[in-house]
């Protein structure tokens, strides 16, 4: 375990939960950038959802509310569709994803990101968010419940 | 030249895995079996002495189901020239509307992501072929030509095995 990163390994795979990031509970993890919010996929979520084959982002100028789909992605495995975590609008989409929606599998948490939001309600929402703890602790939860299943 | 080796994945329990195969298939039966020859992942893996010896110094085509890449990294390690891969993933991303489902027995969309998949292979051995400086005296003594597979059946190609 780093000192930026917390590291839960559950059977073989090791899932890694930055310090310094907020989570949603679907997953998409969100780095503030002044006003701004940088979104992508947990490391979590994109190794149970497989390898990307399409990527794809609502465009710049959307207006979101928590739970509105900013994105979604078809996996090998499965179809999902990303929520919102967070109030505002889209000021910017990483566009290498469509030409390579495997950045999100082999980058999570830097080129693999999804959108960049400009915060409209930030204060009052991100008591509702999950830090990095919270987070590594629900996943740690679903992990180990997929594994005493088996 | 020696025939184009073609070496899929063989995994199982992935769509993806199942359209690697399939493919190679069309391209061994059907799209170019003159010119190619099929050789099972799992032969390889088993170390079978006539596999190894069908991929050494030939040229070989793999298609790996998913990023482990296991047919491209088992040819290398068998001592054989990995000449194109394909990813069945990428060939998918060309062909977004024909979507894989079902593994023993492919979907629609999957049979013909086989079939897009075969013939971008059908096209990589056709360059192979025409680059080698030996083609054109073979083709035309037709001493490498019409060997066909002598009608085996798949699963018996497959050395009866899918895993």
């Amino acid at each position: 375990m780093s000192d930026e990163m917390l590291e839960l390994t559950i059977d073989k795979f090791t899932f890694r939960v930055p310090k310094d990031l907020y989570f949603g509970e679907a997953g998409v993890w969100i780095r503030l950038e002044g006003g701004l919010a940088r979104l992508g996929l947990a490391d979590y979520v994109q190794q149970r959802s497989g390898d990307m084959a399409f990527a794809e982002v609502k465009p710049v100028g959307t207006s979101l509310q928590p739970g509105d789909e900013f994105a979604s992605i078809e996996t090998i495995k499965v179809n999902v569709i990303l929520p919102s975590p967070v109030t505002g609008e889209i000021v910017d989409t990483n566009l290498a994803l469509e030409e390579a929606p495997e950045l999100i599998n082999q980058d999570p948490y830097g080129k693999g990101w999804l959108a960049v939001v400009k915060l409209m309600n930030w204060e009052a929402e991100r008591t509702k968010l999950l830090d990095a703890d919270a987070y590594y602790a629900l996943i740690k939860e679903q992990a180990e419940g997929e594994v005493r299943k088996k | 030249m020696s025939k184009v080796v073609i070496v899929p994945c063989s995994g199982i329990g992935k769509s993806y895995g199942s359209v690697a195969r399939e493919g190679a298939y069309v391209v061994t039966e059907d799209l170019r079996p003159d010119t190619t020859q099929l050789v099972p992942l799992s032969l390889l893996v088993l170390g079978d002495e006539q596999a190894r010896e069908d991929v050494s110094g030939a040229q070989a085509i793999t298609i790996d189901g998913c990023k482990l890449a296991c047919a491209s990294k088992m040819v290398a390690e068998s001592g054989s020239t990995v000449a194109h891969n394909l990813a069945v993933l990428d060939v998918y991303r060309r062909h977004r509307d024909l979507k894989p489902a079902g593994i023993a027995e492919l979907n629609e969309g999957g049979q013909k992501l086989a079939q897009a998949l075969a013939e971008e292979v059908v096209t990589l051995v056709d360059a192979l072929i025409s680059a080698s400086p030996l083609s054109t005296l073979r083709l035309r003594s037709g001493q490498d030509l019409g060997e066909g597979t002598g009608g085996r059946g798949r699963a018996e190609q497959d050395g009866g095995q899918n895993a």
